[in-house]
């Protein structure tokens, strides 16, 4: 079962607070899209109003085409994963899944069957009779999941449903989320504050900011070509450079860079570290002295003092074989692929 | 200093438990007084007691309103918590006051004040007005305990109930009902136990049946006698035993 999702306009106030702000937004059916901000952005906002929870102020929200604007959650084909998994503690696995089911009146038979399915799909199919608080945190955030899936919602909600886990928990849960996904084929919308588990688990990312969609799109075209500095900044480490535009192109401390279509004023250039290279390809940097070089294993991270402008830091991630000593001299360019530059008005 | 502590420790406990000891003692005394010197073990005022048609009715009484009057001032607390923690009310902050205050007020108040409105109405005195009375000084005490243990964690697990499409009534009967089990067990066993010796309100709110303590009270006008120990002994093993329920199976459930 699966739905698309289409939200229109949509403005939220807490009191003075305005927690989202023309959120318009359509989401296919099948894809698994994930909400990408910092606490207070407004995604966990945006959740409960596609779940029902909160009825926006201003704007309608659309599954699979039919209005849901104030649909009780119950009445939703949505299903939401709280953040810390919300079991009932007095129940079985078995009648923790089967809830959803018994709800709509379904025989006990038959949904036990069908929450035995679901709890096999998530790999806890011998621990039925077991209580929530027999199990690690980790099965526990699976039961929460087969509960949900159990009713076959078109839409799954899910809210920071990794934020409890130890990181590499967090990564292994991330590929099976994938994964269950791909075999229900329910549209998931995922909650997280995480990119680097935005970016392993998504279709596509919708990046907030205060209350605001910054970018949305699929990972790597987020992370390649953001759409805002702030999306830029958010999805991973970025060279800010500070440049004007004009006639020439935008001109910085180290050179000048092609920048057509752009309004003419002060712009920052973005430039991720790994972009940084020392082979020569590309636009000239010119010469820059290593401060200091780390070797990271699948690189080596070099903070670099460019000569020409000795009171900025440019941080490169260098091949792993190349171990910079500290006072070289490199030869730094970039492919023009490579560079984004955000006038003012864009960022 | 380790002698000191120990001699406390003594002085402490027999000061709490020499009087109960010494009532069950003599609930075994072999003689018509209950006073030293012991005069050798004998069940006969226990015998005597247990063939008391107006002891055991009066202890039958005393259990039915127990029992009833906790379990109403229960249902009807966790109904007013649940209320009160889950929804955003008017004047929330007066009625958790006015839900609490009756703590404060004596039984005695209690009493005379539910007597003056029970002749006014012309509603009989019984055991029902007696378990009413009982109600009025449970109910605030089920609803402080109740009310304090409905955190935020259960709200979430409300909050999934409903997500999965159950009624108001349902999330309330099988999800916020089974998960504050031990509290309301917590409270109806207090409750029960309060009930149980309660004298000033049995006292002024029955007529032909009464209950336990009052029937006691009745008997201490005519003086002492082992016969009195012996029923005291019971209701003591009553309300241990109603003690150890709570502590064995709420309690310790809930600390694991």
């Amino acid at each position: 079962m699966t739905a698309s999702v289409r939200l229109n306009q949509l403005n939220h106030w807490f009191g003075p607070f305005h927690a989202l702000r023309d959120i318009s937004l359509e989401i296919e059916a099948g894809e698994y899209v994930t909400l990408l901000g910092p606490s207070g952005c407004g995604k966990t906002t945006l959740l409960s109003v596609l779940g029902g929870f909160i009825e926006p102020s201003q704007g309608t929200v659309f599954i699979a085409d039919a209005d849901m604007t104030s649909v009780a959650p119950a009445k939703r084909p949505t299903t939401t994963m709280f953040q810390d998994y919300a079991l009932f503690p007095h129940m079985s696995l078995r009648d923790n899944v089967a809830f959803g089911l018994r709800m709509t009146g379904v025989g006990k038979a038959e949904r036990h069957r069908k929450a035995d399915d679901k709890l096999d799909l998530v790999g806890l199919k011998a621990d039925g009779a077991k209580r929530p608080h027999e199990l690690s945190g980790g099965q526990r955030q699976r039961v929460a999941l087969a509960r949900a899936l159990a009713v076959e919602p078109d839409v799954l909600l899910l809210d920071e449903p990794l934020g409890a886990l130890d990181l590499k928990l967090r990564r292994a849960m991330q590929d099976e989320l994938k994964d269950i996904q791909r075999q229900v084929g329910t549209t998931f919308v995922h909650v997280t504050h995480d990119q680097e588990e935005a970016m392993a688990i998504s279709d596509r990312i919708v990046v907030m900011n205060a209350g605001r969609i910054e970018d949305a799109g699929p990972p790597s075209r987020i992370y390649r070509e953001p759409a805002s500095l702030f999306a830029a900044d958010f999805m991973g480490e970025m060279n800010h450079i500070p440049a004007q535009v004009g006639s020439a192109g935008a001109q910085t401390a180290l050179t000048n860079l092609p920048a057509a279509n752009l309004m003419s004023g002060a712009a920052t250039v973005c430039i991720r570290p790994e972009a940084v290279r020392q082979d020569g390809k590309g636009i000239g940097l010119g010469d820059a002295t290593v401060r200091d070089a780390t070797f990271f294993g699948a690189y080596t991270r070099a903070h670099v003092i460019p000569t020409t402008a000795p009171d900025m830091v440019v941080v490169a991630h260098l091949p792993p074989t190349s171990l910079p000593e500290t006072g070289a001299v490199l030869q730094l360019s970039v492919l023009p692929d490579d560079i984004r530059i955000f006038t003012k008005d864009t960022a | 200093m380790r002698m000191a502590a120990w001699l406390y420790l003594i002085l402490a406990f027999g000061f709490i438990y020499l009087p109960v000891g010494t009532l069950v003692l003599f609930s075994f005394q072999d003689g018509t007084l209950p006073v030293p010197p012991f005069n050798g073990p004998s069940l006969q005022w226990y015998t005597e007691v247990l063939a008391d048609d107006d002891i055991t009715a009066a202890l039958i009484n005393s259990l039915v309103v127990a029992i009833g009057s906790s379990a109403v001032a229960v249902v009807l607390g966790f109904l007013a918590a649940y209320g009160l923690a889950r929804h955003v009310l008017p004047g929330s902050a007066i009625m958790r006051g006015l839900l609490i205050a009756p703590l404060t007020v004596s039984y005695l108040i209690v009493g005379l004040g539910l007597l003056i409105v029970l002749n006014r109405t012309g509603i009989g005195l019984s055991l029902f007005t007696a378990g009413i009375g009982h109600v009025v000084i449970n109910l605030p005490l089920a609803f402080a305990i109740i009310y304090a243990s409905m955190g935020a964690q259960h709200e979430n697990a409300e909050r999934a109930a409903r997500d999965l499409g159950a009624s108001e009534a349902k999330v309330v009967l099988l999800v916020t009902a089974p998960m504050l089990a031990p509290t309301l067990a917590a409270a109806f066993f207090l409750s029960v136990t309060l009930s149980w010796d309660e004298f000033i309100i049995a006292f002024l709110l029955t007529r032909f049946d009464i209950t336990l303590p009052v029937e006691i009270w009745s008997m201490l006008r005519s003086g002492l006698s082992p016969r009195l120990n012996a029923i005291g002994s019971v209701v003591f093993l009553i309300s241990v035993t109603a003690v150890l329920i709570l502590e064995f199976t709420v309690l310790r459930r809930r600390r694991s």
